[in-house]
């Protein structure tokens, strides 16, 4: 149970990191904030979700309250 | 729309946030002041569709004048919050009250060409702790400049999060920090944000479309809890997006927000749930709601009184509607409930995996079986209960 914990634990620090709300790399992960290389695949990768999921768009649900 | 546009971008975003980092200190807030005004006027007008809408930058004007007299222990800081609860609920809650109050009048005095303006329910609710906490003397008054910059800040005017002055005065003094490392977080951010909504909750759409009484009516009963986890599912992914685009933005001025969400779907009760989704609505209803009320420093019957009527008003907060009071309703039930549990049974020092697993479960069901009151109206949300329990 331990392992399962430290293993989520370890998944939502890299998750926020990738995503960007994370300044500080998670433990045994090497690409620094500073790594143009693996920053700009992983901006094209984001672009292209966004290119292809695009348009069908509904408003954000929030924008109504 | 708005943060899905390129016109947020081009026109409003990037520029803004360059001139912020360019100019003098002491211009910094009249940057922020003529980006959000422009902003404003024009979401306004291509969004909610004309002039009229658009006028409603006056309420700013008019919130920023009055707050130059808001003292500590003044009762005019009282005019502030009166002034801030009259306008939402001329804006937002006029005609549900008209409904209610004249329900039985032939002819009701409906506003017919109601609108919402473009972030009412949030821009009020930092008026309310402006005012208020110029009251108690918790925070200065700032300059007429830096004011206007906090609340016409158009990264959170919209939907949030739901800023507070003390935090955001000093950052807007600040030196600005080094562009490279606001940037490349700031935008990877937007991006996820926006790779969030289009990818996922968008998606979810397909599913949560049937949520009506005719698809609820003919579909495979195990088909309605996949269709009510596919809306708990869309409404996460979609508002973090959203607070993801808004605090992304907000970094490439150079200024931290507060957060929004931190994995509500992993906590294992509904108080920690709560201590997790809109954190910064959460954290407003506790410092403007429930501690005035008396917190939980009174006798136990009162603090699950003060909880209940937190959760209703953050239901009523949502929208007009009978079904947001129930969901309210629910929330705060649920977090009473809790509370009476705890009290009964303090939580444990080491609870059991299969414990914690079960207190995950029954967190994630409550909350999702809540989504049912947010996501339909009253009469389709109890057809929906009366489908899925009762066949």
């Amino acid at each position: 149970m331990g392992d399962a914990m430290n293993l989520l634990t370890w998944l939502t620090q890299f998750l926020e990191y990738l995503g960007g709300s994370r300044d500080n790399q998670p433990p045994g992960f090497p690409v620094a904030v500073a790594n143009p290389v693996f920053w700009g695949l992983w901006w094209g990768a984001l672009s292209l979700v966004i290119y292809i999921f695009c348009g069908q768009s509904s408003k954000f649900i929030y924008i109504d309250f | 729309m708005i943060f899905n546009t390129w016109a947020y971008y081009l026109f409003f975003l990037f520029p803004s946030a360059i001139a912020f980092r360019l100019c003098a200190p002491r211009h910094r807030p009249w940057v922020i002041v003529v980006g959000g005004s422009l902003f404003f006027v024009f979401f306004s007008y291509t969004a909610l569709g004309g002039l009229i809408p658009a006028t409603c930058l006056g309420i700013f004007l008019w919130e920023s004048i009055t707050s130059r007299f808001y003292r500590p222990k003044s009762r005019f800081c009282w005019v502030g919050v009166a002034q801030a609860i009259v306008l939402l609920f001329i804006f937002k809650y006029w005609n549900f009250f008209v409904g209610l109050a004249w329900f039985r009048a032939a002819e009701k005095p409906y506003w017919t060409h109601a609108f919402l303006p473009l972030g009412i329910s949030f821009f009020t609710f930092e008026f309310i702790h402006y005012a208020t906490d110029r009251k108690f003397g918790k925070t200065e008054a700032g300059t007429l400049g830096e004011y206007l910059a906090f609340i016409l800040f158009f990264p959170t005017m919209v939907a949030g999060p739901i800023k507070r002055y003390q935090q955001f005065l000093p950052k807007l003094r600040a030196e600005v920090a080094s562009w490279s490392v606001d940037w490349q977080r700031g935008i990877t951010r937007i991006l996820a944000g926006l790779a969030k909504k289009f990818a996922i909750a968008d998606l979810l759409t397909a599913y949560t479309n049937h949520l009506n009484v005719t698809d609820l009516t003919v579909a495979n009963r195990a088909m309605l809890p996949v269709w009510l986890l596919a809306y708990g599912m869309k409404i996460y992914t979609d508002f973090s997006a959203y607070s993801d685009i808004a605090i992304g933005s907000a970094r490439l001025f150079g200024i931290p927000i507060p957060e929004n969400f931190d994995w509500p779907y992993l906590q294992t009760n509904i108080a920690q749930f709560w201590r997790h989704w809109h954190i910064s609505l959460t954290s407003w209803l506790m410092d403007y709601v429930y501690i005035p009320l008396g917190g939980s420093r009174v006798a136990p019957e009162r603090v699950y009184l003060n909880v209940i009527t937190t959760m209703l008003i953050s239901g009523m907060w949502h929208g007009a509607g009978v079904n947001f009071v129930l969901w309210g309703l629910w929330h705060g039930v649920s977090l009473a409930i809790h509370r009476a549990y705890r009290r009964l049974r303090p939580m444990p020092q080491n609870p059991s995996p299969v414990s914690q697993f079960g207190s995950w479960l029954l967190t994630f069901v409550v909350a999702n079986l809540g989504w049912a009151f947010f996501c339909m109206d009253v009469h389709t949300a109890l057809f929906f209960f009366h489908r899925l329990f009762l066949g």
